[in-house]
């Protein structure tokens, strides 16, 4: 039961990945967008990483969907559904995007997956701030700044001249 | 427990999906959805492996990319908002400064 609901998922995820990137309304596209992050999240729960499917749905669904729709929003004017979202290299856009396709698909069928244990247990939130404390520590802190750097940034970008 | 196949699979199709829509959107904001597209799809891949082989670095890696995901998305969404409002628009097609 688990494995069809896990398939579900998955094929959920690309038709809506899909219906965000055709979308005619970029409104449209953000909300598609959502209901696809949500479903990355549901394939993180089934995978045991509790905490990203957590992180998942805070800062995606919660911040950056939410960020997106006041772009969106804020440049209303645009978006507009009269028009025209896609440029004139659909075809050849698509015929690249298969090409990788392929290639993404032949490297994964031709290669071996040396599977180790199927269902090794699960790593609790209190080893990944352990780890992210002693062996990742430096990366860690480079995230934070960063972060900090963004923040920053956004605001000097941000910020109308008087 | 499902073969490691599939989680692959997903990713492939979601990044493929992910680069149509950088290469056919106009709306810069559409561009940026797609990157995240991208990114999402690389994060399958990592948590699969974490998984799969037993090791706790795919799940480290996957919430440092979480992290560049939003510091991209935040960074490109305040770009957008100051090019609209000194060029009155948001297509990537009236983006020509830089070009000679």
């Amino acid at each position: 039961m688990d494995t069809f609901i896990i398939y579900m998922i998955g094929i959920g995820a690309c038709v809506f990945a899909l219906l965000t990137v055709l979308s005619r309304d970029i409104f449209h596209s953000a909300v598609w967008l959502a209901l696809s992050l949500l479903s990355v999240a549901g394939i993180y729960f089934y995978l045991d990483a509790e905490f990203l499917g957590i992180i998942q749905v805070l800062v995606y669904i919660g911040g950056i969907i939410t960020l997106f729709i006041f772009a969106i929003k804020l440049t209303a004017k645009i978006g507009d559904k009269t028009i025209l979202q896609a440029n004139r290299q659909t075809l050849a856009s698509a015929l690249v995007s298969i090409a990788v396709f392929c290639l993404l698909f032949k490297i994964m069928i031709s290669h071996p997956w040396a599977v180790g244990t199927p269902g090794a247990e699960m790593v609790s939130l209190k080893e990944i701030g352990k780890s992210l404390m002693t062996a990742y520590a430096l990366p860690f802190e480079f995230i934070s700044l960063a972060l900090l750097a963004a923040m920053v940034g956004a605001i000097v970008i941000g910020k109308t001249k008087k | 427990m499902i073969s490691i196949d599939f989680f692959v699979f997903i990713s492939a199709v979601m990044f493929s999906i992910g680069l149509f829509g950088i290469l056919t959107r106009r709306n810069v904001v559409g561009v940026l959805m797609s990157i995240e597209l991208i990114l999402n799809a690389a994060n399958i891949n990592l948590v699969a492996f974490h998984k799969y082989f037993g090791s706790d670095a795919g799940q480290i890696f996957a919430f440092f990319v979480i992290c560049i995901a939003a510091i991209g998305s935040v960074v490109g969404l305040v770009l957008v908002i100051a090019i609209y409002r000194s060029r009155e628009s948001i297509f990537t097609d009236d983006f020509d400064l830089m070009k000679w």
